[in-house]
């Protein structure tokens, strides 16, 4: 059972796994039964897509050893798009006297293609600039970051804008319940709309990576790229789509942010660049490329995101909740450590068994 | 071949500064004023001084993300005890002692870590960057510090050259300013003529060559991080004598644009390639561009718009040059070597 178990997970899905249910068990011997009351659990699930849509984001970056800094501007980029688009369409005075609200849903739809748009053209920028000038991913988006957050700053005026339609916003309030409800089919389970988005964007990311020639590709190339080259790889190819996926999940990230903080600015989350960096990380993903399991980096931003409830809960300052944070890599990291040099000690004390 | 002063890059870079520079004083003369110089140097000495330290860490070939967390729990937890607590020992130097060892210490153990659990530096100092800051703000509940001594404001005031103005302001180049040149020869220096500063370049450019030389991978390591998170000590008692108080935020966030100075600089990401002088031309490029935009009236919001751009041109245009010096290199086909001979 157990090692069916191991199989079917890795062993390093296996140990985050409890590293989850343990820290969940802590996060809910520590606030007592607040913490599983349906109001919490569901908060948690409409927060965690955000780092969630980042960290998947990240690791298709991750996984060829490059990395997508620009992510969450990205995002907000993507957000102020719809805003423009959408300010735009509806004829306002200016980006902060909108009239966004009076927009219909085939404005919405349309503001939201071009914001999808925007981020799928930064994804091809980002991919060649690294296939064909081979400049490393880090420094290509750092500049594009740094270049992006400046777009936004300039286009907001350092302002917040708000004053989203309602059929804009619901999509990172809503729930499931709700919206069977106004189409008149009854639905017993309120599962929040950001859960569902993620739910459905994982399972087409868990294709990707697994049951295509992209995904093969994708680790192929992180592991060797000389070797994918030679092999038939379209480096060009793969590293474009790479980061255009990249790029998507800061789009489905900005529409969950919208509707849950009901406003845009040039840069909300800045600091979540980094935490997704930690979440693949904590998941398993190799930073050099080739290695790393969707499961696992699920599971990591479960374990972020239990964290981060647990000590909002008991009302700790929310910068708690970032040395939480690095402290449970750091742990992770010397558990680890140790875990594999008693291993290797217990191996060579029996060799028959360590032969390999 | 003779070794000049500035190699390709950097006559790149003293290039573009010098054709924004004539632009900008055509524009606008008082750009070439002394007085407007040395305050732009002043207002980018803690970017510099950071600057040395970053180098330092890229030139091995590693990265840190954590020493503006070092630098913000260095300059909180200092300033707060020497206002607070040890009132009698309120000197600058005092100050600037403690903040270095604050920094060392926190800088040591990134290099502790990175060295023994063979994790990507990126990685931890992401980590301790999260575990300084976020302990920092919890047990400083993010408070200012206001009202400092004045001796932290006479440290940024004073000068070691001073003209007056006919209204008798006093102006001129400032003794941090100072500070940060001489720390920089000071790395450059050590980094030519000692065998740690050597084995910095040897680390960062083969690590398994380096080894099997002889080199201490280990020392060279801690070296790399320790200075990284000294300097950023240091670096943080300039900022608050600059600032004049104590914000708890006021660092961390600008890490990226530091790596960025020192990318510009010519360092190489992957290590082993870099100069001082490099870094310093990279400070000073972001230092007129920001001084540029103001003296040309543009709003402050597109300053992060160019400065994307220039690190994105910068960048592109290395790669490029590399992409056709790769083309121009003359492939020689090996055959296949005898068993015996080989």
């Amino acid at each position: 059972m157990f090692n069916k178990l191991k199989e079917f997970f890795g062993g390093a899905t296996l140990s985050l796994f409890v590293t989850m249910v343990l820290v969940f068990l802590f996060m809910y011997l520590l606030n007592g039964g607040k913490y599983v009351d349906l109001y919490n659990i569901r908060s948690m699930a409409s927060q965690l897509p955000i780092i969630g849509f980042l960290a998947v984001g990240m690791m298709f970056a991750m996984l060829t050893g490059g990395i997508n800094l620009a992510i969450v501007s990205n995002a907000n980029l993507n957000g102020l798009v719809i805003c423009v688009a959408l300010s735009w369409l509806t004829g306002s005075e200016s980006l902060v006297r909108n009239d966004m609200k009076s927009a219909s849903v085939f404005q919405v739809v349309l503001a939201i293609a071009a914001g999808i748009v925007i981020s799928v053209l930064i994804g091809v920028f980002h991919g060649v600039m690294v296939a064909w000038l081979r400049i490393p991913a880090l420094l290509v988006t750092l500049g594009t970051m740094t270049f992006i957050i400046g777009v936004n700053e300039a286009v907001t005026r350092g302002y917040t804008i708000s004053g989203f339609p309602a059929h804009l916003t619901r999509i990172g309030t809503d729930n499931l319940k709700g919206v069977l409800a106004s189409w008149g089919v009854d639905f017993p389970w309120a599962i929040p709309i950001p859960m569902i988005l993620f739910i459905l964007s994982c399972i087409v990311a868990w294709l990707l990576l697994n049951r295509t020639r992209f995904g093969f590709s994708l680790y192929m190339m992180g592991a060797n790229e000389t070797a994918a080259k030679f092999s038939g790889v379209n480096i060009m190819k793969i590293t474009v789509i790479q980061y255009v996926v990249s790029a998507l999940f800061a789009s489905l990230t900005s529409l969950v942010m919208i509707g849950q903080l009901n406003s845009i600015k040039a840069n909300y989350y800045e600091s979540y660049v980094l935490v997704a960096v930690l979440a693949c990380f904590l998941g398993g993903v190799d930073p050099n490329g080739g290695f790393g399991r969707l499961a696992s980096v699920i599971i990591a931003t479960f374990i972020l995101q239990f964290i981060s409830s647990g000590f909002n809960l008991m009302r700790m300052d929310p910068y708690m909740v970032t040395a939480m944070w690095g402290g449970i890599v750091l742990i992770l990291i010397f558990g680890r450590a140790i875990l594999s040099y008693t291993r290797r000690k217990l191996r060579r004390r029996t060799p028959e068994s360590g032969a390999a | 071949m003779r070794r000049y002063f500035f190699n390709r890059h950097e006559w790149f870079l003293v290039g573009v500064l010098a054709a924004l520079s004539i632009a900008i004083t055509w524009v606008n003369p008082s750009f070439l004023s002394f007085e407007n110089i040395t305050d732009l140097l002043k207002s980018f000495t803690v970017l510099g001084i950071f600057s040395l330290g970053m180098f330092m860490v890229i030139v091995s070939g590693g990265f840190d993300i954590s020493f503006t967390a070092i630098a913000q729990a260095a300059q909180y937890t200092v300033v707060a005890l020497l206002v607070f607590r040890w009132q009698s020992a309120g000197y600058i130097w005092v100050a600037i002692v403690l903040a270095v060892l604050f920094g060392l210490i926190l800088g040591c153990l990134n290099g502790v870590v990175i060295h023994f659990f063979k994790i990507p530096p990126i990685m931890v100092t992401i980590a301790t960057q999260n575990l300084y800051y976020g302990i920092m703000y919890v047990v400083t509940r993010g408070d200012l510090i206001h009202d400092l001594p004045a001796y932290y404001r006479n440290f940024s005031y004073a000068r070691i050259i001073e003209f007056h103005k006919p209204d008798g302001t006093p102006y001129g180049l400032t003794w941090v300013t100072f500070l940060w040149i001489v720390l920089g020869i000071v790395v450059a220096l050590f980094l030519k003529y000692t065998r740690l500063g050597r084995s910095v370049f040897a680390v960062g450019g083969n690590r398994i060559s380096a080894e099997r030389i002889g080199f201490n991978i280990f020392l060279t390591t801690l070296f790399v991080y320790g200075a990284m998170g000294a300097i950023a000590g240091f670096a943080a008692i300039v900022d608050v004598s600059i600032a004049g108080s104590v914000i708890p935020n006021s660092i961390v966030g600008k890490e990226l644009q530091i790596i960025a100075a020192v990318i510009l600089g010519g360092a190489a990401i992957t290590g082993g390639k870099g100069s001082i002088q490099g870094t310093f031309l990279g400070v000073l490029l972001f230092a007129v561009l920001s001084n540029s935009l103001t003296l040309l009236k543009i709003p402050s919001y597109y300053y992060k718009v160019f400065t994307g751009l220039v690190i994105l041109i910068a960048v592109a245009g290395n790669a490029l040059q590399l992409k056709r010096q790769e083309g121009k290199k003359v492939r020689v086909q090996v055959d296949q070597i005898p068993s015996g001979q080989a």
